[in-house]
């Protein structure tokens, strides 16, 4: 009820708020000054409400006309910008300080904040004029090539799926990859607040700066803070931002056409020509509208402040029926009491995402492709055209003929106290609530092939989803500076709880499919035993202990320790605790005797720092000695069939922590009064007791794999970010920002002396049917993401494959044996490079970027299973007909390296061109801007395939990366126009 | 504000922070389980027994018919059934090539599917013997006993599925002993089983019905009689009288007898035949796994059958053998789906399954959706989803018959054999009963297969049947026993598998070495006691 006051009052402050304005004008001569009491030349002073102004001369002198109650707006490089009131002053003279704009920006740590210039470990920030512009669909996308170490993708087109992040390399077997997402201090996902409501976003990426964060930090922890309030004085504002996009295909696959197939017949190849002429992925893919709205309200006083929005998304995605409709709503209120003794705050963020889609899945577009174009969508009774082939579908049946419905729902509430009782001293409690319900309904109608053809006369399910997150910290603060020496300490204690549960059913045979998933009883396969339905509910706990302590002197030696003490219920009883400790120093050679008088260098800090950092089971009860009643398990026993009691898993209560060690040096530097500046870091970071799902001699054990600590992993890289104010003269602005960053990853051992288990590798990936080979192999002593394939090297008179055997001999494939496959390529780039850059002129801003990626490998599945003219069932690439080697091949479709791509590309990502209106041009809108984007318009690549950066690199393909999957839901290109407004 | 005021807010706030920090649970990590049950907190009792022992049997279900699994083992290396390349693919790098052509190495998936079924059936059977046997599954003694019994007869009958197909295995009979086991040769794994049957046998139940599915002492008895029958093989020494004595034990205790229909032994409602002695049972509801008609069937055929799932089109018979029937034989009919197919409900012509194949394909020839005839042997109901209802009868009367046959004829009591196999043949020639009848002299012809490589267009080029020694007889094994899972084990004993060439097969060049298959790279690599067999 609150927020709702709340906003009808500031709406009625801002509606009083306007008062009338004075005309004359008024006659201004001022001096600029730096605080030595020099004069300083080329200093721009603008009046806002009128965009005119001037700039000062050599001696500091200016001259200009204002109307009372002007802001005069005073910035000049390398000095602290100011704005001025101007009532009726007529000379005036301006101090201007200068700005160590870079050193004194604000990182948010883990648990705190800290000047930026005493940062000793490696963390990355991007303020929100940084940030990518247009249509942006999580927060990663928003810091997309603007962090270096942080690999970022968008692997399909699906408004439904977040983007991929990864930081530093592959650092665990079976933990998460995702990096911890903390929002405002707490923890949640990527897609929690909408982009428009994010004020910065800061990535702890070294183990010293994660560590505080123990058991949940290996892969890095990204600190959202979302924008609020932090006005001292009266303010009130409303900000409206929208855009509306339109999505078009990046590339498609080019496939034969039904008039290729009708030459092909006439050349005497084996196409069925079935008389139509259909394109099938014109039909089964729209031209998307999407549009976004958001709207931020702040308000309040210097005791009581508001910060309110509301972000409305509706997409659509290039695939028929496919789209996400999404609710974001926050609020915040923040109270102080006692003299600023007590600070309160309460937090309400409401996300509901609702999907009502059809069936246009990854294996839709299979299908899609595959399909015969002379084929016809309907048949002449007006239903779809079915075939009776294997794994062979009309997509369009799929898509219209299915519902695949979601409804998610997340409530996070969260408050705080803050306790000051004497200066430095700060003693806070936090409680936070997050409520998630997810409900899912999918079931397909009678002219689905479910009925069609597999005569199970029409299916539905519903899966719900529930579950509940508890966090309670309590932290105590202290910071204090004692002349040249400054303090701080942090202590605390945090307890993480969640429980899951789930439910799901499943039953066909429906005496109509007008219910949908609406009426599951009606299906009379419940009856026949034939339904399904699971149920599940798990709990994990987490608590820790931490604390940590700064001390820096005359902000040029500094030094950081902190220690985490963390338990987990996931892990055996004697190995539930863990410790996790820390230390780094910095020391900014700038501020030494010998370079203070140096014009040149604005900061030159070195930093050093060693940190633990530990990963967490990925799922729950894996340490203990449990059984479970399975159905797979039961038999036919005393004339009647009963479920099977079996061991859970190899029991193995000795579980725990996997922990990695990192070593971080690096430079933070700023250069020509902070036109240059950037930070330089190398890293290694070896994991040790990785978690791995090993594989175990049966006999004599039940099953032949089990979790076990073992092994380890090392990582190296090198990471860049460099800053250059290029241009900074008056009306003429240019910002380039190069990030740069490699990555070495080794798999150092997998064993286990205790279970006395050496492995000394491991087959990962997997090509799918009629291939069905594993495509990667992960070997101790090299680096994760090697293709493993047999090798071609040219095609026989007869069209087959020639490959070269395990004695280096060329054979024919018909001869290769499992044994012959040989490494060939790497799935993961070796670096990764971001080049943004933002102009403006006067009203006019314009920002494009570039993200590459080099040194890698992809396996082109379209290729491989397309590019072939043997499969005549299927259509083919038109290239499948192109001589290979100079030959037509002839041989069975097969996984080998021919289909493995040099994948290096540079994509032109972001283009954005903004114009900015005039302040006062429509009254009471204090500033308005249009602006037009492009996303992932050009990629510049040998690559063959659709798009290189294309491949998953998480889940099923932890181990398999580099794989541009036949079976996905297709990138897109996107064009953006929006409009940001503020009253 | 008053300063009243503050210093009760400073006190409760005091208050709510010391007990955060006193309270108990800050610290109290124990997990709390919901979905599992927890050893500790479970009391399982003699009613309990079912679900404890069901997982043992469990393991035979994807074991026999399961995807790659131990029919697919038995059949496709040997002289029956093959899976080419189709239109839709089954090339999968040469997997089913391999297994024709005995090129199969340590990674082959099939003989390692075999391999992890058994020894999970072993391992769970280790487990119960183990619960029973320290008391945490508390029984009375006699039903303990009894247990304990069956539970080491279905584990033998695992180990005899790895003496058969991988030869020198470890033995592991104690579930708390994890330590890594020694690898036994073949002949001591031959010794164990049969040991482990002989002293099982007197304490197996003798019923019937309430055992069906499970060991008793007639399916203990049938597996003694297999393992004698293979001991040539074994060990080097045949045990003909030992065959003998095990079969006469089960044809004089009268619980079993021929079914008067050979299809009622396959059928969907097989459970009731009273030719079965040891069944893995299957059930399309309870008991899933038996997908031999998804992979044979191409996938058209499900308007035959009016299927509620859409089969994927794979192997068919090798034609060489379709050959060797006699046209009056009903088991042809029987056991092979052939000739036109129509539509269960209009009557169309859906389908003409014919003869011919072309190849096995990795030579760019592709075998037509309709080349070869498919496995039918087992009814497909009609409306049959992928798991069918019929169970598998891995021990039936008619091969309890026929191993005495064999025993009889390699002893030199062709005649006595020749009843015995004219008995089984009988309900196959109902139509014309004298071409029933089998000599002494026939069985000791050699055998009708053509055997040789067979081109493209079907022509054959090798040295045929004729010289294999008691040949008419492995052609009856075949006939009766064919997509039973038997074939493997019968050519090898007759010397086929080694020495002659059938279809795109030739002997392998270091053909004995075939007769097992390799210990899989995956165990060899896990546990290093153990060594290769020898020629991989």
């Amino acid at each position: 009820m609150i927020p709702l006051r709340t906003i009808i009052y500031i709406f009625c402050l801002f509606l009083l708020s306007h008062g009338a304005r004075g005309q004359e004008r008024t006659q201004l001569k001022g001096r600029v000054l730096d605080a030595e009491g020099n004069p300083v030349a080329h200093v721009s002073l603008r009046i806002q409400s009128s965009d005119t102004g001037t700039s000062s001369d050599s001696d500091g002198n200016f001259n200009l006309l204002y109307r009372r109650g002007d802001t005069l707006g005073v910035s000049a490089v390398g000095y602290i910008s100011q704005t001025i009131s101007l009532m009726s002053q007529t000379d005036l003279t301006v101090t201007l300080l200068k700005s160590q704009d870079a050193l004194d920006e604000v990182i948010v740590v883990g648990y705190g904040t800290q000047k930026k210039g005493e940062v000793t470990s490696a963390i990355a920030s991007v303020k929100a004029e940084d940030f990518t512009q247009g249509t942006v669909k999580d927060a990663g996308q928003l810091i997309q090539g603007k962090v270096a170490g942080l690999r970022i993708t968008t692997p399909n087109g699906d408004p439904n799926s977040t983007s991929q992040i990864n930081l530093r390399g592959l650092n665990s077997i079976n933990g998460s990859q995702n990096p911890l997402v903390i929002i405002d201090g707490i923890p949640g996902s990527l897609n929690t607040v909408a982009p428009e409501d994010i004020e910065s976003i800061d990535v702890l990426k070294d183990g010293a700066a994660a560590a505080i964060y123990g058991t949940r930090a290996t892969s890095g922890v990204i600190l959202i803070t979302t924008r609020r309030n932090n006005a001292t004085e009266n303010r009130t504002a409303i900000t409206y931002n929208n855009y509306a996009n339109i999505q078009t295909l990046f590339r498609r696959p080019d496939m034969l056409s039904a008039a290729d197939y009708r030459r092909l017949i006439a050349e005497g190849e084996a196409y069925t020509d079935l008389g139509a002429t259909t394109d099938w992925i014109d039909e089964v893919t729209q031209q998307p509208f999407s549009h976004n709205h958001n709207v931020a309200l702040f308000g309040g006083n210097n005791r009581t402040n508001f910060t309110g929005s509301v972000n409305y998304r509706n997409w659509e995605g290039v695939l028929l029926k496919s789209g996400q409709e999404r609710l974001n709503v926050r609020a915040e209120l923040n109270h102080d009491m006692f003299d600023g003794k007590l600070k309160s705050n309460m937090q309400v963020i409401n996300q509901s995402i609702k999907a009502l889609q059809g069936g246009a899945s990854d294996y839709m577009w299979r299908q899609a492709i595959i399909r015969n174009p002379t084929d016809r969508v309907f048949n002449e009774d007006g239903k779809w055209q079915e075939r009776d082939a294997y794994m062979y579908d009309n997509p369009l049946s799929m898509i219209h003929e299915s519902v695949n419905d979601r409804v998610f729902r997340e409530t996070r509430l969260n408050g705080s106290l803050d306790y000051r009782p004497v200066d430095g001293l700060s003693v806070k409690m936090l409680l936070s609530r997050v409520q998630e319900n997810d409900l899912y309904g999918s079931s397909t109608s009678f002219d689905h092939v479910n009925t069609t053809k597999n005569n199970l006369n029409g299916t539905a399910s519903r899966t719900t989803y529930a579950a509940t997150e508890n966090l309670m910290e309590l932290t105590a603060t202290y910071n204090k500076t004692f002349g040249q020496h400054k303090v701080g300490a942090l202590a605390g204690y945090s307890w993480q709880d969640r429980t899951s549960e789930n439910f799901y059913a499943y039953n066909f045979d429906f005496p109509t499919d007008n219910y949908s998933y609406n009426k599951l009883e009606s299906g009379m396969a419940l009856q026949r035993g034939m339904a399904q339905m699971t149920s599940y509910k798990d709990k994990w706990k987490l608590a820790g202990f931490f604390a940590r302590l700064t001390y820096s002197y005359k902000e040029r030696y500094m030094i950081m320790a902190s220690v985490r003490r963390e338990g987990s219920s996931t892990f055996g009883e004697n190995y539930k605790w863990g410790s996790f400790p820390a230390i780094s120093l910095g020391w900014d050679m700038a501020k030494e005797e010998f370079l203070a008088e140096n014009e040149l260098i604005g900061q030159l800090k070195l930093r050093a720092g060693f940190g633990v950092t530990g990963t967490i089971a990925s799922s729950s009860y894996m340490s203990q000695t449990s059984y479970n009643f399975q159905q797979g398990q039961g038999a036919y026993i005393n004339g009647r069939w009963v479920p099977g009691f079996v061991p859970s898993r190899n029991f193995n209560p000795d579980l725990r922590w996997e922990k990695k060690y990192e070593y971080n040096v690096g430079v933070d530097f700023s250069m020509l009064n902070n036109r240059v500046y950037g930070s330089l870091d190398y890293y290694s970071r070896r994991v040790r007791d990785l978690l791995y799902q090993f594989n175990v001699p049966s006999p004599p054990y039940l099953y032949s794999s089990m979790m076990l600590n073992a092994g380890e992993m090392s990582n190296q890289g090198f990471e860049a970010l460099i800053n250059v104010d290029v241009i900074q003269r008056g009306d003429w602005k240019w910002k380039t920002t190069l990030t740069f960053a490699t990555n070495k990853n080794k798999l150092i051992n997998l064993s286990n002396e205790q279970f006395n288990v050496t492995v000394p590798f491991f087959e990962a990936g997997y090509t799918g049917e009629p291939i069905q080979m594993s495509t990667h192999r992960v070997e101790v002593g090299r680096a994760i993401g090697d293709f493993f394939v047999w090798k071609t090297v040219g095609v026989d008179e007869n069209g087959k494959w020639l490959i070269e055997n395990r004695a280096g001999e060329t054979i024919p494939i018909a001869d290769a044996s499992p044994d012959d496959r040989q490494y060939y390529g790497n799935g993961i780039p070796d670096a990764n490079i971001g080049w943004n850059n933002s102009f403006s002129f006067r009203n006019i801003d314009f920002s494009f970027s570039f993200r590459g990626a080099f040194g890698h490998q992809v396996l082109n599945m379209t290729r491989m299973y397309y590019e072939n003219p043997v499969n005549k069932a299927y259509n083919a690439l038109k290239t499948a007909y192109d001589p290979v080697y100079g030959k037509r091949l002839t041989n069975d479709l097969v996984y080998v390296s021919h289909y493995i791509e040099d994948a290096d590309f540079l994509k032109l990502d972001n283009v954005t061109f903004g114009y900015t209106f005039k302040p006062g041009i429509v009254k009471g809108i204090d500033r308005l801007r249009i602006y037009v984007s492009g996303l992932n318009l050009l990629t510049i690549t040998g690559y063959k395939g659709l798009d290189p950066e294309a491949t998953s690199y998480t889940g099923d393909f932890t181990f398999a990366p580099g794989i541009e999957h036949r079976d996905r839901y297709p990138t897109t290109r996107t064009f953006t126009a929006g409009l940001n407004v503020s009253f | 504000m008053s300063k009243f005021n503050t210093i009760q807010y400073k006190k409760w706030i005091g208050m709510l922070l010391s007990c955060c920090l006193l309270c108990q649970g800050c610290t109290d990590l124990s997990e709390e389980v919901f979905s599992e049950v927890l050893e500790k907190d479970y009391r399982p009792a003699e009613r309990d027994l079912p679900y404890i022992l069901a997982p043992v049997y469990a393991s035979f279900r994807s074991l026999m018919f399961g995807w790659q699994g131990y029919f697919d083992l038995q059949e496709e290396s040997a002289d029956h059934i093959i899976t080419p390349v189709r239109p839709n693919g089954w090339d999968d790098a040469g997997t089913y090539r391999r297994m024709h052509q005995h090129t199969w190495n340590a990674v082959q998936w099939q003989p390692y599917n075999t391999w992890q079924q058994a020894y999970a059936s072993i391992t769970k059977a280790n487990l119960v013997i183990m619960q029973i046997e320290d008391g945490s599954l508390p029984l009375p003694a006699d039903v303990g006993n009894a247990a304990i019994a069956e539970l080491r007869a279905a584990r033998a009958l695992a180990y005899y599925l790895l003496l058969d197909n991988h030869g020198n295995v470890p033995i592991v009979t104690d579930y708390r002993d994890v330590s890594l086991p020694d690898q036994k040769n073949r002949k001591q794994l031959y010794e164990f089983v049969v040991n482990e049957l002989q002293e099982v046998i007197p304490m197996l139940s003798e019923d019937v019905e309430p055992m069906y599915g499970r060991m008793n002492v007639w399916a203990a008895r049938a597996l003694l009689a297999k393992i004698f029958l293979n001991a040539e093989v074994y060990i080097g020494t045949p045990a003909w009288e030992n065959v003998i004595e095990q079969t006469d034990i089960i044809i004089n205790a009268n619980k079993y007898r021929l079914d008067t229909d050979y299809k009622n032994v396959f059928s969907s409602t097989n459970h009731g035949s009273p030719e079965i002695i040891f069944a893995v049972p299957y059930d399309e509801v309870y008991g899933h796994g038996s997908q031999i008609h998804m992979k044979t069937l191409d996938p058209l055929s499900r308007l035959v059958y009016n299927m509620a799932a859409g089969p994927w089109g794979g192997n068919c018979a090798v034609p060489q053998f379709i050959d060797t029937y006699d046209a009056d034989d009903q088991r042809l009919y029987d056991s092979w789906i052939q000739g036109p197919q129509y539509h269960a409900t209009t009557g169309e012509l859906v389908i003409n399954y014919v003869k011919s194949v072309p190849g096995i394909g990795g030579d760019g020839t592709v075998a037509p959706s309709n080349a070869g005839y498919r496995i039918g042997k087992y009814e497909i109901k009609k409306g049959a989803t992928n798991n069918l209802d019929n169970d598998y009868p891995m021990f039936r009367y008619a091969d309890i018959l026929m191993m005495k046959a064999e025993a009889l004829l390699r002893t030199g009591k062709e005649n006595a054999a020749a009843e015995l196999v004219s008995a089984v043949r009988e309900r196959a020639f109902r139509s014309n009963p004298e071409k029933a009848v089998v000599t002494g002299a026939d069985l000791l012809k050699g055998s009708v297969y053509n055997y040789g490589w067979q081109d493209k267009d079907g022509t054959v080029s090798g040295t045929g049947g004729g010289d294999i020694r008691y040949g008419r007889f492995l052609d009856e094994l075949g006939w009766e026993f064919t997509a039973e899972a038997h074939r493997r084990q019968d050519i090898i004993r007759f010397g086929v598998f080694q020495t002659k060439s059938w279809f795109n097969h030739n002997p392998h060049p270091n053909a004995i070495s075939r007769t097992l298959f390799p210990i899989p790279n995956d165990e060899l690599n896990k546990n290093p006691k153990l060594t290769q067999n020898p020629g991989y």
